[in-house]
């Protein structure tokens, strides 16, 4: 049977179509979650949060659709050992969950970016991290106003420790921490990263290196 | 208590539109009234200086059926694929207050194509600053870009082209012009928006009505005075949160077949949109205001009818569907309520409670508002025009530079939605149709340069030249929207102005088979008597068979040769009169047609690839000549470099048509030019004009 890959679809999320098509692009199965529900950690191989602007980025970025009833279901999906990749604002949503280490805060340029940028694998991790390799150099594009990596000096050390640091900037386009573009836990089955891979599906889009993701 | 004339000043209506008013009802206006045709007989809503101009628009082809009275224009581009897209102003708002003024503007453009059904695949937008020297400028452009970028990017429309200019022109009133393109995959229908089916609700959805904006239409149109200020509370607030949702609401209603209309509450608000729909659809209309939610329950009636609150809809749907459009709505988080229901007789109640506040024709001020014929006086092209040897080309230097402007672009959005195959950072946007994927082209144009100098000029380039610039892209330019910007209408100079361009836009839209299809005018950008450069704004839409090979924009091998393609339409120094101040002079070459050489240019790019002509990049050449386009063409280092021969002053010519392109192999891209334009000589020229290489 194809693998089901659900994509989790908070109020404001506008990355939703995308991360459904690039998935079913790639041969896979997938199905869009609601907000609202739960769901059978049994139901999917693995979950997807898309990027966008859920609840608005009110209070703080991902901080509403953190606490959101599917939330419950996530948590559970993840404390498996399954595969959680949040995209963005997914990624902002996964720190705020506590499922990720560090935030994510505003850029220090205090603007949005869009750009392409140059990233290097710093961890090979099984699923969405299998196939890119150690050093290897991708390019995708960014596209936030959040998107810069902080953590105080105990979690950062701690991330680094575990080996949590997963992709870096080759050139730090908003000020994140040791340049850092994506993390995972420490159990290496909850992903997250600010550049889009699913942008980068065609050369006509100006890259394939999302390939390396799914 | 207002006295008369206090009244016809605070509503901007005439004394002589009072009279009409007053003789189409038969009897004095009620006070609830007067707002109701203040807002409807207002230039911006009623269109009445340029409506006679505007039915000059008329040509149409097999792909551009005629929807008079929808909120956008449709083309079909085959394949069962339709496109709604539509053109906007929001000049005056973002002068008063640049976020919320650009954010809204992208707002309100989004609301008319996805009321259509249309799920909306990309923005544009359109830009005219004063200099940077003037006061509030930097924040005003900051500002802009700021509410632009907020807005786009949280809906989740990835803004793929633009134009920026900066004249001192716009000092005091600049432009800010968003473009929408809304996509209809094959087999979803389209909305319309005429009021229909007797019984039939009216049904409120999407944010809460407040105070923002009540007066909005009336201000759109007045000049400004030293007083902008005070008018703050005139400008709308934008919730591009709730927008997002909205979407998402309205095109499931919609696709699920729930509603029978559906309209945008844009400039007016309630009231335009409710007598509009009444109007198109011969009906009548009962709407009782109290039901209308509120943010604040003191609010008056006429507060409510005017009220330009962001991010709300009016629909008409058969009462059974009622609760399932209320399902989805709420499913959504946002507001549904019905407000009344259709009638046949064709009378607008609004009711206040059981209280009628009025009962009026809809016609009466739909369709009845007053339309002027301002005086204006034939165009001739001014004195200005010059053989090519009185015009002084010694004007130009070596040291300008293209401004940059990534800092703006680099905060749109521009991949959302996965399609984008051209981005901001090329002349054109491109976007991949999800059904076909063919590639759709997104250009906007008008040079405030050419339009300075003359209006026709101006207009036919707004046209010619972003077609171009897709011919080059292998996209063929396929409708035109337009957003009209321009001064008092009442002065002859800017009427005379208004009506050259729009006789020169229909000229080169039906030149290039491309009609105007929907569209906008703005007039009274006006500041203490002091007018903008009137600037006729066009977005364009163009096809090309798919997204794949695209030649770059930029440089991509050094050592190369860089070759130049000129079609002798017009030459002009009107950028470097510009940058020094001066009055510019053109040439004109009556003989060419420069629309034939535009549409032969279409099929070149296909060609070098079928060849296999080794071209590496291609670029339009833009004002500021060669030297300004080789600038933006160079990239990871590599620049170009003039070739000996070539004369330094020729590479600053602005000489309409040009691009240039790189290839490894001279001689036979040279040739395969002459082969390919061979109809094209006399006016056609090909030359070598230097090399790439290896900056520092």
């Amino acid at each position: 049977m194809a693998k089901k890959v659900g994509v989790i679809r908070f109020l404001g999320t506008n990355c939703d179509f995308d991360i459904l098509k690039w998935v079913q692009n790639k041969g896979q199965n997938s199905e869009f979650i609601w907000h609202e529900d739960q769901f059978n950690t049994q139901d999917f191989e693995a979950l997807i949060l898309p990027g966008g602007f859920s609840y608005g980025d009110y209070l703080r970025c991902g901080a509403l659709a953190a606490r959101s009833p599917v939330m419950k279901s996530v948590n559970e999906f993840a404390k498996q050992g399954k595969p959680v990749l949040g995209i963005c604002n997914g990624f902002q949503i996964l720190c705020e969950a506590g499922l990720l280490p560090g935030a994510l805060i505003r850029n220090d340029s205090l603007r949005f970016k869009d750009e392409w940028a140059q990233l290097r694998v710093v961890n090979q991790k099984s699923y969405f991290g299998e196939k890119l390799n150690p050093d290897q150099k991708i390019q995708l594009p960014i596209a936030h106003g959040d998107g810069r990596f902080y953590a105080d000096a105990e979690t950062f050390k701690k991330i680094q420790d575990q080996n949590c640091v997963w992709l870096k900037y080759e050139k730090n386009p908003n000020g994140s921490m040791a340049d850092i573009a994506g993390v995972t836990n420490a159990q290496g089955n909850v992903f997250g990263l600010m550049p889009h891979p699913e942008r980068a599906q065609f050369s006509w889009m100006g890259s394939t290196d999302g390939d390396f993701f799914l | 208590m207002r006295t008369f004339e206090e009244k016809l000043k605070f509503y901007r209506l005439t004394s002589e539109e009072y009279q009409k008013a007053k003789n189409s009802l038969g009897r004095d206006l009620l006070d609830i009234e007067w707002p109701l045709f203040s807002a409807l007989w207002s230039e911006h809503c009623s269109y009445k200086s340029s409506k006679i101009h505007l039915r000059k628009f008329s040509y149409r082809n097999q792909n551009t059926p005629n929807l008079e009275g929808e909120n956008a224009g449709v083309v079909d581009l085959g394949f069962g694929e339709r496109i709604a897209f539509k053109m906007e102003s929001h000049n005056h708002p973002s002068f008063i207050e640049p976020v919320q003024g650009a954010a809204t503007g992208v707002g309100g453009i989004l609301r008319d194509i996805f009321t259509m059904g249309a799920r909306p695949i990309a923005l544009a937008n359109y830009l005219c600053f004063g200099q940077e020297s003037a006061p509030r400028m930097d924040d005003l452009q900051k500002g802009v870009v700021h509410g632009i970028s907020m807005y786009g990017n949280c809906v989740g429309v990835p803004t793929i082209t633009g134009q920026t200019q900066y004249q001192s022109q716009y000092n005091q009133n600049i432009l800010v012009n968003a473009m929408a393109v809304g996509y209809f995959a094959p087999e979803q229908k389209m909305a319309r928006a005429r009021a229909g089916g007797v019984g039939n609700w009216v049904v409120y959805v999407g944010a809460k009505t407040g105070r923002d904006g009540v007066h909005g239409a009336s201000m759109a149109s007045a000049s400004f005075d030293e007083d902008t200020e005070s008018k703050k509370p005139n400008v709308q607030i934008g919730d591009p949160y709730y927008e997002k949702l909205l979407i998402e609401a309205c095109l499931e209603v919609l696709s699920k077949d729930l509603v029978v209309a559906m309209q945008d509450m844009g400039a007016a608000g309630l009231t335009s949109s409710s007598f509009e729909m009444a109007s198109h659809g011969q009906v009548g209309l009962e709407i009782d205001l109290q039901k209308v939610p509120l943010r604040d329950p003191s609010m008056t009636p006429e507060e409510i009818l005017l009220s330009e609150s962001q991010e709300r809809m009016l629909l008409i749907c058969r009462p059974e569907h009622f609760p399932e459009i209320q399902k989805i709505f709420s499913r959504w988080n946002l507001d549904s309520t019905c407000l009344g229901t259709v009638r046949e007789k064709r009378q607008v109640v609004l009711k206040w409670g059981s209280e009628t506040l009025t009962t009026i024709d809809p016609d009466l001020i739909v369709e009845k508002a007053p339309r002027y014929e301002r005086p204006y006086e034939k165009w001739v092209s001014a004195q200005q025009v010059a053989s090519p040897s009185e015009v002084n080309w010694n004007l130009f230097n070596t040291t300008a530079k293209a401004r940059p402007l990534n800092w703006i672009y680099n905060q749109y959005d521009q991949r959302v939605g996965t399609r984008t195959a051209r981005d901001c950072a090329d002349p054109i946007g491109m976007v991949q149709l999800d059904h076909s994927k063919r590639g759709l082209a997104v250009a906007v144009g008008c040079r405030a340069d050419l339009m300075k100098m003359d209006a026709r000029l101006g207009a036919l380039d707004a046209i010619y030249y972003p077609s171009f610039q897709m011919a080059l892209s292998g996209a063929k330019v396929m409708a035109v929207t337009d957003c009209l910007n321009f001064g008092n209408p009442q002065k002859v100079r800017i009427m005379s102005e208004f009506v050259a361009s729009v006789e020169a836009l229909a000229q080169a839209a039906e030149e290039l088979d491309a009609p105007v299809i929907s569209g906008n005018v703005s007039f009274y950008n006006e500041t203490l008597e002091q007018n903008i450069i009137s600037t006729p704004a066009t977005g364009l839409v163009g096809l090309r068979a798919d997204v794949e090979n695209l030649i770059p924009s930029r440089f991509v091998n050094p050592f190369e040769s860089v070759i130049l393609v000129k079609y002798a339409w017009a030459a002009t120094n009107a950028f470097w009169a510009h940058q020094k101040n001066q009055s510019a002079r053109f040439y004109l070459n009556a003989e060419a047609k420069p629309a034939e050489f535009i549409l032969s240019c279409v099929g070149l790019e296909r060609k070098i690839f079928e060849k296999s002509i080794s071209v590496s990049s291609l670029r339009s050449v833009s004002l500021g000549g060669v030297a300004t386009t080789v600038q933006k063409m160079s990239d990871q280092g590599i620049v170009f470099k003039a070739h000996p021969q070539t004369v330094e002053a020729d590479l600053y010519k602005d000489e309409l048509y040009q691009f240039v392109l790189t290839t490894s192999n001279e001689q036979e891209t040279i040739e395969f030019l002459q082969d390919y334009f061979s109809e094209m000589s006399p006016f056609l020229s090909i030359q070598v004009v230097g090399q790439t290489t290896q900056g520092a």
